[in-house]
């Protein structure tokens, strides 16, 4: 008792000083908000495509500087129809509309009111993983033709004589082609599907029938793999470029949209169009040959906005990217399922931002930004959302890049492609995609002298090639792998080859014992050949051997210890009974 | 001790009565806890019960077909699960072979060796590797692991590809171009990203038996002059023999249900594939993921039935697991 009247005014001090703060901190929390965002904005949430995944995760961290929370969750056109139809989400994400028939089986549209609007162009691009004596190959080019063989797995082998048709200035390797599919309902498999079925309807059909499906066989979500064909299936377009990509994937093939090859820093092949030019899916290509796809302009349609491509694939034109093709979003119409208007006010600003400003930046990211037409049809089918704020959204103050005094600007600045990617002899070396380092043009087959590479030092019959550096003479600058093959019994390394000594060689690809570089440059530093091991032709060779000892050493390891200490234990204690 | 001789007790004080009624208290107590008991066993029910209501339109078209088929077809009418359910079995097997090892070295050293200092840490480190989500496991196996695991699936191919469950099919040692894509997405590689998924599992459960060992019989087992070694040997394994299979058990049940790891690595094929080391293979929960988003009813129903399959298959190993760990005898006397 008696201390406490001393103890009293420190303890109100305290207590003022920490009100004070306490008063500071919610005085600062609660003029601060306010200031930094102007609206409130309901959160929303939508799933769908992984296609154009990478746009709208770009748009939806823009706008979140805004006041809005967008969550997307990018599981694949098919589940972001079906989550819209259950009514799980607030809009949906896919580049096929509902209904269509899917290998006999119907996809039937929601209940619940909705509407469709263009959201970003883009080209469905086929990125590789394809090296050439060690080095990315960054310039293949592909017909239809052969895409459509490769991805109907009749073509396995990068050195068959259509691809090298198509690419007459590489000399492509022996090894097996790996097409990369997806495992999970994807709007990119029913785009790519649809222009195999379109294009190449018999050699589609041919697959689908092998693969156990009813003929004729059109668009499919869930691409048919046929068991042991080598194919294989990934989920998501995140997993199959990240497959791709991955270094014992060499000789993988895959589809996915432009922008993860881009991201994934990796190539994607040149597709032939019907004016016989080999095109990258850059955004002016993408925005010539969409200006042939013909939008149903019906606004009573179900489908009005959907898209019929018929005749992007064949637009004659030389710019033309032939699997170009727009994704849509599908919006709700009606105060249902959970969609109120608030969360209309939301989606609607998103939508206006996205397509105005947000598409500046599609062709950074990879994709093409949408024409004025379709911005226009899309801003009236924004204004259907309950909630819209409809004064905001307006066509004149659209900071859309492709329209600018009425003219397409991407359209008219498009560039129109080189020579050199015209079908015939000769090939462009420059990059492709994420990956824009050039690769070196030879003569191909074609290569006068220096074809007979595998003169050097081939087949010793110890250790095998170490091949490399030919002495000049006959200008032969590596011996290929090709004479490593046929050692008797060493585990050889096929050359490092390369620097073709003094007289200007002629670089020659250990995996084919084809010219690579038949030019006349001396001592090419910027070819290197991969070093290739070949395995031994008996099984009691150094390898065994080492692998033998290695198996000794751990059991060693593991038995040594406790059998030793056992030993000095029973030698001790046979001395202590002496003792 | 103490607290008994409570001095300001009155003596007079009738002892206890002892009598069925347990009072108000005890009885609302013992009410919450049945009513605990009874809400968890009534939710498997419900489960088990809508997942057969949803499955029977699926299993009325199949009908026994559904065991033996291989190929996933709904709208076809031609499905069946024996395809995903050896899929599921091997990558689980697999996940056990590996985990089980890694978790009884794990709980053997945190129980008996490490020093008192880090074996919490070590317990936390062991309990932070279960609470990692899947999805992180599988990118990190899809993107990282599997290009090293390649490596090793190579050289089991190589060597011991003679014995059937090593084959795989269209590999030719002695091509150097050959694609190593064929030993990707494989059950092989799938089995060991699920391993470290249940081996934090595993390794509680027979750490937590370990620690029970009863003191008594270790020092009994030091003084009969048994170095560490040996007393593991003669009282805490068997002791821990229970939890052991017990907790192995457990972790087949996850490994069986383990889904978006599975997903993202496994490259799906609907033949049964007994090579463990080949691309291509499946299971259940993967295949209910990847279809889910198809449309039709038919094929919803299809997925449930294959959900029932295996909420039944798990509901076995998990029913023999806790029958095991009940019979083991923790803190019986040991009998070596």
């Amino acid at each position: 008792m008696i201390p406490a009247p001393v103890r009293r005014p420190r303890a109100t001090r305290v207590h003022q000083a920490l009100a004070l703060f306490v008063a500071a901190v919610c005085a600062l929390l609660a003029v601060h908000p306010p200031s930094a965002f102007a609206e409130s904005y309901t959160k929303i949430s939508g799933s769908g495509s992984t296609w154009s995944a990478n746009a709208i995760e770009q748009w939806r961290r823009n706008v979140r500087q805004q006041g809005m929370t967008v969550n997307y969750a990018s599981v694949g056109s098919s589940v972001g129809r079906q989550q819209f139809k259950n009514g799980t989400s607030d809009f949906g994400v896919s580049e096929i509309p509902y209904g269509l028939n899917d290998l006999g089986q119907q996809d039937p549209p929601p209940t619940r009111k909705y509407a469709y609007m263009p959201i970003v162009a883009g080209g469905t691009s086929f990125m590789y993983n394809l090296k050439i004596g060690g080095r990315q190959v960054t310039n293949l080019r592909l017909s239809g033709d052969v895409l459509t063989r490769i991805f109907t797995g009749r073509l396995t082998m990068w050195n068959a004589p259509e691809i090298k048709a198509d690419n007459p200035k590489l000399a492509l390797p022996a090894r097996r082609i790996v097409p990369v599919v997806r495992s999970d309902g994807s709007g990119t498999t029913a785009q790519f599907t649809l222009w195999m079925s379109k294009r190449y309807g018999s050699l589609w059909n041919d697959y689908c029938r092998r693969a156990g499906k009813q003929t004729p066989c059109g668009l499919t979500s869930y691409f048919p793999v046929i068991p042991g064909s080598g194919f294989v299936a990934q989920s998501s377009s995140l997993g199959v470029a990240g497959y791709t990509k991955q270094s014992q994937a060499e000789g993988a093939i895959t589809y996915v949209e432009y922008s993860y090859a881009r991201n994934a820093g990796f190539p994607v092949a040149k597709v032939l169009n019907q004016a016989g030019y080999y095109v990258e899916p850059t955004a002016s290509s993408v925005a010539v040959a969409l200006t042939k796809a013909q939008i149903n302009n019906n606004p009573l349609s179900a489908n009005y906005l959907t898209q019929n491509l018929d005749n992007v694939y064949t637009f004659g034109d030389r710019r033309t990217y032939p699997l170009s093709s727009y994704s849509y979003m599908i919006i709700p119409t009606k105060e249902e399922n959970g969609f109120t208007t608030a969360k209309g006010k939301t989606l609607s600003a998103f939508n206006n931002y996205f397509l105005c400003d947000g598409q500046q930046q599609a062709d950074r990211l990879g994709y093409s930004p949408l024409p004025k037409n379709l911005v226009e049809a899309a801003m009236a089918q924004t204004r259907k959302i309950p909630g819209a704020d409809a004064t905001r959204i307006d066509v004149n103050k659209c900071n859309n890049p492709t329209f600018s005094g009425g003219r397409n600007l991407l359209i008219q600045n498009a560039p129109y492609p080189q020579a050199c990617d015209k079908k015939g002899p000769d090939q462009c070396a420059t990059g492709t995609g994420g990956n824009k380092n050039t690769t070196p043009v030879g003569n191909g087959s074609s290569g006068g002298s220096g074809s007979n590479g595998g003169s050097g030092s081939g087949g010793g019959s110890g250790t095998g090639a170490s091949g490399g550096s030919g002495s000049g003479g006959s200008g032969a600058g590596a011996s290929g792998g090709s004479g490593a093959a046929t050692s008797g019994s060493g585990s050889g390394t096929a050359g490092t080859g390369g620097a073709g000594g003094t007289g200007g060689g002629s670089v020659v690809d250990p995996d084919t014992g084809e010219v690579i570089s038949g030019d006349q440059a001396a001592g090419d530093t910027s070819v290197a050949a991969s070093p290739v091991s070949l395995g031994a032709d008996d099984s009691l060779g150094l390898r065994t051997a080492l692998m033998a000892l290695s198996a000794a050493l751990l059991v060693g390891v593991v038995v040594g210890p406790p059998v030793v200490a056992r030993v000095m234990a029973g030698r001790t204690r046979r001395k202590g009974g002496a003792a | 001790m103490r607290i008994s001789e409570r001095p300001e007790a009155p003596a007079a004080e009738p002892p206890r009565r002892l009598y069925p009624d347990p009072g108000l208290t005890d009885r609302a107590f013992r009410g919450v806890l049945r009513g605990g008991g009874a809400f968890v066993l009534a939710i498997m029910l419900l489960v088990g019960g809508f997942l057969t209501y949803r499955a029977w339109q699926a299993l009325s078209v199949a009908q026994w077909g559904f065991i033996t088929t291989e190929t996933w077809e709904p709208d076809g009418g031609n499905f069946g699960i024996a395809a995903v359910l050896v899929g599921t079995i091997l990558i689980a097997l697999v996940a056990i072979v590996f985990a089980v090892p890694m978790a009884l070295g794990t709980a053997l050293y945190i129980s008996e060796y490490a020093p008192p200092t880090i074996r919490q840490t070590l317990i936390s480190v062991v309990d932070l590797m279960a609470a990692v989500p899947s999805v992180v496991y599988g990118l990190w196996g899809l993107f990282f692991f599997q290009g090293h695991v390649v490596t090793l699936s190579r050289w089991i191919s190589t060597y011991f590809g003679w014995i059937p469950i090593f084959e795989v099919d269209g590999v030719d040692p002695r091509d150097p171009l050959a694609t190593a894509t064929v030993f990707t997405s494989s059950t092989f590689i799938a089995g060991m990203v699920v391993s470290l998924m249940v081996a934090p599992i595993i390794c509680s459960v027979v750490r937590e038996v370990f620690s029970q060992a009863p003191v008594g019989e270790r020092e009994g087992a030091y003084a009969l002059g048994a170095n560490r070694w040996g007393m593991i040997r003669s009282v805490v394994l068997p002791f821990g023999k229970g939890g052991m299979i017990g907790g192995t058990m457990l972790g087949l049940g996850r490994a069986l249900g383990e889904t978006i790891a599975v997903y993202l690595i496994i490259s799906p094929v609907f033949v049964i594939q007994p090579h463990i080391l080949q691309n291509g293979t499946s299971s259940v929960s993967s295949l209910i993921a990847l279809r889910y988003g198809e449309a039709s009813e038919m094929g919803m129903s299809a997925l449930m039935a294959a959900g029932l399959a295996l909420f039944l298959m798990t509901l076995v190993v998990n029913f023999v697991a806790s029958s095991i760990v009940a019979r083991s005898r923790s803190g019986a006397a040991s009998d070596s």
